[in-house]
């Protein structure tokens, strides 16, 4: 036997009690645990074909000889046999053609990662979600959610508690306030263009005295027989905002409290009034919107 | 050929890299082309938006807020639509940020308000409760510079065919146009156009004379700025 082979089986039986004695020495040992048997049994794989392979290209280095054609090329005295060309190498080559046609023409076009994509599936399956789980929602659910979406949106500007801040944000918990009121009257309103497409026009009173008691009627939430109602009456308020403040569909908005519709139109077009702009909020969906308006209401009342 | 490209190392080598950036050119150039055109709703920023932008800069705004939404559906949530490459056609350079120590203010006009920039600059904590953004008083004060804003103005117009004093399709089917001065008193006259429109909805008394008096306090230009990030 050649000594190359001994020293081989030395070596390997050597490793192999090492691995014996690490393993059996260690707590538990392999414990009858199917994962410490297989990786094991890898090392011991390992071992045995590492040492006979390494043993197989020793020896080749120190029996065999060069032989076989050269090319023609010699580089600085350095020759290359002419090898075949590997029938494996070969197969997995023309494979791999026709994988890179496939990929080219289908595989990239039709199948490839695109964030966007991923972006437009994230959001189709949420809004698909948000449709289905809220469709019907009502009532108390759906102030709930309306608080919610206030919390993330409107919060900003108009409070934990909706009372607003003074001189920049409305306080919502009441419908209108004594500045606001005298605003639209001097100026107008042309907030919502959506919904109440005519606007209001600009000094339909002028007296400020019949202004004073219109302000203090609507304030006083249309109590009979306030003095303002006349006023009110006079100045033709009632002909769009209704004998008590109540509104009319597409004419003119509700004034003694809130309603969903109302908020809705708010959100959709924004509004400019007395004491500033407020935008609009076009990424609220429909749902959110009605959730919001919900929400406002359930404080004025 | 090749055995004569395996004995000329250098020919090979040009050889190499003239594949490579072939390859690289094919890929890369027509997708670039393509991206980096303005998309539709895209205009040049106008004489006083410019100035505000400058004005933004200087600041160091972009040292804490972003301006690039990503494709995140908690993103467009909060910001509004994911930022287009050809959105930023007409910033140079381009204010991205890397950090958002504030939010991101690429699309701001769509959801603040003329009046609220004016209340915020002047001390973010009264509409911002517990913000840790500080007040930038001196804006009010400050003049904007609407004469680099307009060397800026030609520049852009005349290296990079920025088109303004020309229709930019809009979103809508319409067209605007922005314009741009031919000297640089009719700028002015143009910027303090357009800072009337936004004086008109402040509330600072200071501010609202000096624009009536024919001058830009810093905060205008800003806030047309800002408004313009939509």
């Amino acid at each position: 036997m050649n000594k190359l082979y001994l020293g081989g089986i030395i070596f390997t039986a050597l490793m192999l009690v090492l691995t014996y004695l690490s393993v059996g020495g260690s707590k538990g040992g392999l414990n009858d645990d199917i994962v410490n048997m297989l990786a094991i049994a890898g090392a011991v794989a390992l071992v045995i074909i590492t040492v006979f392979v390494v043993i197989k290209y020793v020896r080749q280095m120190q029996v065999d000889s060069a032989s076989g054609e050269l090319v023609d090329e010699s580089w600085e005295g350095i020759g290359e046999y002419k090898n075949e060309l590997p029938t494996g190498w070969a197969v997995m080559f023309l494979l791999l053609m026709v994988w890179g046609m496939w990929y080219f023409t289908m595989g990239y076009p039709l199948n490839a990662y695109s964030q966007i994509g991923e972006y437009n599936e994230d959001v189709a399956v949420h809004n698909a979600k948000f449709e289905t789980k809220y469709k019907d929602i009502t009532g108390d659910k759906l102030v709930e959610m309306g608080e919610s979406v206030y919390l993330a949106e409107c919060k900003v500007c108009h409070g934990l508690s909706a009372d607003g801040i003074e001189g920049k944000a409305a306080n919502l918990n009441h419908r209108l306030d004594a500045v606001a009121i005298k605003h639209a009257i001097a100026n107008g309103a042309n907030n919502f263009k959506t919904d109440f497409a005519g606007g209001m026009p600009p000094m339909m009173l002028s007296d400020p005295a019949q202004i004073d008691a219109v302000t203090d009627y609507i304030m006083s939430g249309f109590v009979d027989g306030h003095k303002g109602a006349e006023a009110f009456a006079m100045g033709g308020c009632t002909g769009c905002h209704g004998e008590k403040g109540e509104g009319m569909p597409f004419v003119g908005p509700k004034l003694d409290c809130f309603d969903t519709a109302t908020v809705v139109t708010v959100l959709k077009d924004g509004k400019k009034g007395a004491i500033g702009t407020m935008p609009k909020f076009d990424r609220l969906n429909d749902k959110q919107k009605e959730a919001v308006g919900a929400y406002i209401t359930s404080l004025s009342k | 050929m090749f055995h004569w490209l395996e004995k000329h190392p250098f020919f090979f080598a040009v050889g190499v890299f003239v594949t490579i950036a072939f390859a690289g050119l094919v890929e890369i150039l027509p997708n670039f082309a393509q991206a980096s055109r303005p998309v539709i709703g895209t205009a040049p920023y106008s004489t006083l938006e410019l100035a505000g932008r400058h004005v933004y800069i200087k600041n160091s705004c972009n040292a804490c807020h972003s301006q690039l939404v990503r494709p995140f559906k908690s993103e467009t949530d909060r910001y509004g639509h994911y930022s287009l490459s050809g959105e930023y056609a007409y910033d140079r350079p381009f204010l991205w940020g890397s950090k958002r120590t504030g939010p991101d203010l690429w699309r701001v006009g769509n959801y603040r308000t003329t009046d609220w920039h004016e209340n915020h600059m002047k001390d973010p904590a009264s509409v911002v409760p517990g913000s840790i953004m500080p007040a930038y008083k001196w804006m009010f004060t400050n003049k904007a510079d609407i004469e680099t804003a307009f060397a800026e103005q030609l520049t852009v117009a005349q290296y990079f065919s920025v088109t303004y004093n020309e229709p930019v399709p809009m979103k809508d089917g319409s067209s605007i146009i922005v314009k741009m001065g031919g000297s640089v008193a009719e700028a002015k006259a143009i910027a303090l156009e357009e800072a009337k429109l936004i004086a008109a909805d402040m509330r600072d008394q200071d501010v609202k004379d000096a624009v009536a008096r024919g001058e830009i306090p810093e905060i205008v230009a800003l806030i047309a700025y800002m408004n313009s990030l939509k």
